[in-house]
């Protein structure tokens, strides 16, 4: 049951990652980085289920908090750039 | 209890799954991160709330309990930033301006 979780979770990865590589913008990136984030805790939680130990728990809880810094932290500079590109011309 | 909270992690694991595939079935990125940001949510907290009931005890619950809450707050702010940029992106500033706040009877 638990390597039917992780198949699933590597096989969102995959599609994670080939739109991460594929993506026409930067939007497209880094809503693939969101996709890879959710996997991971998701992993985490499984790696916590497999083993019997809360322990990757908290794995998870410092992957949910990185995933939120990061997703705003790349929002952030797409908003940016896209004030400074139209203000140039 | 560990046989249901097994399953519904499964069926989480399956929600994600398919948020991965909306990434290929839909054509635009604001449709894609709809797909990606909902079902996200969705089937993290189904994986979570499998792992509270396979647990068992308040040590799993307790910690399913905190990842939840963390994801239920950030989760809509990082995806509306990042709606946000990506309508900056691709509409101008008057066209935003000009957009209908609630559609025409």
């Amino acid at each position: 049951m638990i390597t039917a979780m992780v198949l699933a979770l590597v096989l969102a990865i995959a599609l994670g990652m080939l739109r991460f590589l594929r993506g026409p913008t930067d939007v497209d990136r880094v809503i693939a980085l969101d996709i890879l984030f959710a996997s991971a805790v998701g992993l985490c939680v499984a790696a916590a289920m497999a083993s019997g130990r809360e322990l990757f728990l908290d794995v998870a809880i410092g992957v949910a908090l990185v995933g939120f810094v990061a997703t705003v932290a790349w929002a952030r500079m797409i908003d940016g750039r896209a004030d400074s590109g139209r203000r140039q011309p | 209890m560990s046989q249901g909270g097994l399953i519904l992690a499964m069926l989480g694991c399956v929600v994600l799954l398919i948020a991965a595939a909306g990434l290929f079935r839909l054509t635009d990125a604001i449709s894609r991160q709809h797909a990606a940001t909902k079902a996200g949510t969705l089937g993290l907290g189904m994986i979570l709330a499998g792992a509270a009931l396979y647990g068992g005890d308040w040590a799993w619950g307790g910690r399913a309990l905190t990842i939840l809450a963390i994801l239920f707050v950030t989760l809509p702010v990082a995806s509306h930033m990042l709606a946000r940029a990506a309508a900056k992106q691709r509409f101008s500033r008057e066209e935003i301006d000009r957009a209908p706040l609630y559609p025409r009877q």
